[in-house]
């Protein structure tokens, strides 16, 4: 695609659907009768320098597109791609852990009885919740997420725009707002579990026709909640900081680094600590699982499942911090992302 | 730097007085039908300037109001959208023109006052 070609489709996604193939036609009329316009040699191809002169008049995608949209939006044409983009990752993970859960409760569970059909009921109402509620999360997140820029950064966004980004665009910046926007949304859905429906994280089972979960979490992960939580809404906090800036400072930096020696912390603390995971022998039998593998067994495994992530996990975060300091503080240059909308 | 405050200060009044002229302005021009490029050289000639990012919005919604009326046209390698003033956008106009002299008479005559004062 042409630098022209790729303007107008960046104005297309960003305009409101209302006679949005109208409204594309006529900005294309104008701009090429502009460029038409300004080219030194008439009749001939507009040179490149030409073009961009004109692009850089007419403004940034974003500035054009708003031009004609309304003001007020609860998600803007900016960030509702990536918008939406989360908002399928998310609903698609709540559906698939549904369906596991459904799929072992069939499984453990043989014999099919008209409770059976109240159960499946309860199974679908219980996904139609758990989807609405993802629903609620992530467009609260964005909400904040679109307020979180204020109107003079875009102005700033759309001053510093050149037609050159165009080419760029696509392949950086986008893909670093829609990892910050995952972050934001995925530590809010986690403070939101731990916080309000621990109860929840656990073995799921049918008695008596009815769907009954086990808790598997002992009372020594309660103790780690709060500190869970202090640096999930660190994260969160940083991301929206760093949704302001447009690109990590070394005030971020050193936040994120902070955050991550936290995060260690905590994470050392729950291996080394008592275990977090434990089945009661006697809710195990009621499952119906108990054939395969001993209470005992499973609290061992998950244990030692849970340890192994959490190891990774630690690895995963020196990796970052190392590769942070380098670049932000020995290496000396402000590589780092640079957010454009 | 205050001579800068001042300055855009007056930038800043001035533009907001334009901008409530566009309308007129606009609709001033649209007996003929006229293209949004083709408009905006109009308006320009006369001394009008009014940005593409101003204008076409403008044009769009003063459609929507039923003061102009359009058509897409091919013309040479492209299509246009020619705008021109509807039956009601006729009469919104020859109202706005006798306010708009109102105003103009009402104002000048304020400002001939201030200036009787000033000696």
């Amino acid at each position: 695609m042409n630098l022209i070609e790729l303007y107008l489709e960046e104005i297309r996604r960003q305009l409101p659907s209302r006679n949005r193939d109208d409204i594309l036609k006529e900005i294309q009329s104008t701009l090429m009768d502009t460029i038409e316009d300004r080219n030194p040699n008439p009749g001939a191809e507009p040179d490149t320098e030409t073009v961009k002169a004109v692009l850089k008049e007419f403004g940034s995608p974003r500035k054009v597109a708003s031009q004609y949209g309304a003001k007020d939006y609860l998600v803007g044409p900016r960030m509702f791609p990536i918008y939406l983009r989360v908002l399928r990752i998310v609903l698609i993970v709540v559906a698939a852990f549904n369906a596991v859960g459904l799929i072992v409760a069939i499984v453990s569970n043989t014999g099919f009885s008209t409770s059976f059909f109240e159960a499946i009921l309860e199974v679908v109402g219980g996904l139609f919740s758990s989807l609405f509620t993802a629903f609620g999360v992530v467009t609260l997140s964005f909400l904040g997420i679109e307020r979180a820029i204020p109107d003079n950064m875009k102005t700033i966004i759309d001053e510093k725009w050149q037609p050159e980004d165009l080419l760029k665009e696509e392949d950086q910046d986008k893909v670093k707002i829609f990892d910050l926007a995952i972050e934001i949304t995925g530590s809010l859905i986690f403070i939101t579990l731990i916080n309000f429906f621990l109860d929840r994280v656990g073995i799921y089972y049918l008695a008596d026709g009815h769907w009954v979960s086990a808790p598997i979490l002992t009372d020594a992960f309660l103790r780690y909640v709060p500190w869970i939580t202090a640096y999930n809404i660190i994260d969160i906090a940083l991301d929206l900081y760093l949704l302001r800036l447009g690109a990590w400072n070394k005030i971020a930096s050193v936040i994120k680094v902070l955050n991550n020696a936290f995060k260690i912390a905590v994470t050392y603390a729950i291996i080394v600590g008592p275990a977090v995971i434990s089945v009661d022998p006697a809710i195990w039998r009621e499952t119906g699982l108990s054939s395969a593998t001993s209470a005992t067994q499973f609290t061992q495994i998950g244990n030692t499942g849970l340890d192994i992530l959490l190891g990774l996990s630690i690895f995963g975060l020196v990796v970052d911090t190392i590769k942070r300091i380098y670049q932000r503080f020995i290496k000396g240059n402000s590589a780092g992302i640079t957010i454009e909308g | 730097m205050q001579d800068d405050t001042l300055q855009e200060q007056t930038q800043n009044l001035v533009q907001e007085l334009r901008r409530g002229m566009i309308v007129l302005a606009v609709l001033s021009q649209l007996h003929d039908e006229q293209y949004g490029y083709s408009l905006m050289k109009l308006l320009e000639d006369q001394g009008m300037q009014v940005d593409q990012g101003t204008l076409y919005p403008l044009l769009r919604r003063l459609e929507e109001q039923k003061l102009l009326e359009s058509n897409w046209r091919m013309e040479t390698s492209r299509p246009r959208r020619y705008y021109f003033l509807s039956a009601q956008g006729r009469e919104v106009l020859k109202e706005m023109t006798i306010e708009w002299s109102k105003i103009r008479n009402t104002v000048d005559e304020l400002l001939a006052n201030e200036k009787e004062n000033d000696k």
